[in-house]
């Protein structure tokens, strides 16, 4: 597994778990049918506020984790070379799109769901839900192709 | 218009270079390894500056790396 493979995984990993926080957060809010806004706005920032957060610290970690595990297998310190090369930038590019793609399609259907009676908040929250969902299969799209090879 | 696909003899070339290993080869042409052995398996097409990188590491022309041959066709 490249280097690459490794800071997606961690990526993903980190998708899926503000998926899991948001969501267990928000069914019960959509069960109720109670839309307090207050409660919302502090979901919505809390989602935002710890995607950044967790993919900036992941990202770090990453780095250091992997440096530490290249000089203990090499058993000298060595400058790690994380190079990424114009595969590593299309399989990216590729998973950018179908980020984009899940995304567009979940503003269709949250814009949808509004038109057919459900509330702003719901759309809102539909459109973060997709937000999060676009990040997960963009991630598994670029593990999908490291794995195939192309 | 007939179906053609970019074919490579890196592997070939790796073995008559010294028995160049694929961590020599993607140091040389600047790229990972992983991406040397997604070209070698056929599985990506370099761009053509990464082509004449390779070329350049191997101390041969373009076309004695690539080349752009009909689908179906073995050597």
């Amino acid at each position: 597994m490249s280097y690459q493979e490794k800071n997606i995984t961690v990526s993903l990993l980190s998708h899926i778990l503000i998926a899991i926080y948001y969501l267990t957060n928000l069914l019960p809010i959509m069960q109720s049918g109670e839309w307090v806004a207050s409660r919302l706005y502090a979901l919505w920032l809390i989602v935002i506020g710890v995607n950044i957060i967790v993919n900036i610290i992941a990202s770090i970690l990453t780095n250091i984790v992997l440096t530490i595990v290249e000089a203990v297998k090499s058993r000298k310190y060595e400058d790690p070379r994380f190079i990424t090369d114009e595969r590593d930038s299309l399989i990216e590019l590729k998973g950018s799109r179908v980020s984009y793609i899940t995304y567009s399609l979940g503003v269709l259907v949250s814009i949808f769901a509004f038109i057919f009676g459900q509330s702003p908040f719901m759309m809102i929250s539909l459109i973060f839900a997709f937000g999060i969902l676009a990040e997960i299969t963009g991630d598994i799209a670029q593990i999908t192709l490291y794995r195939r090879g192309m | 218009m007939e179906k053609r696909q970019i074919r490579n003899n890196i592997r070939k070339l790796r073995f008559l270079n010294n028995e160049m290993t694929q961590e020599q080869l993607a140091e040389k042409s600047g790229v990972t390894r992983q991406t040397i052995i997604a070209l070698e398996g056929g599985k990506y097409t370099p761009s053509l500056e990464l082509a004449f990188r390779i070329a350049l590491a191997f101390g041969v022309t373009l076309q004695e790396v690539f080349s752009y041959e009909l689908e179906g066709d073995e050597k």
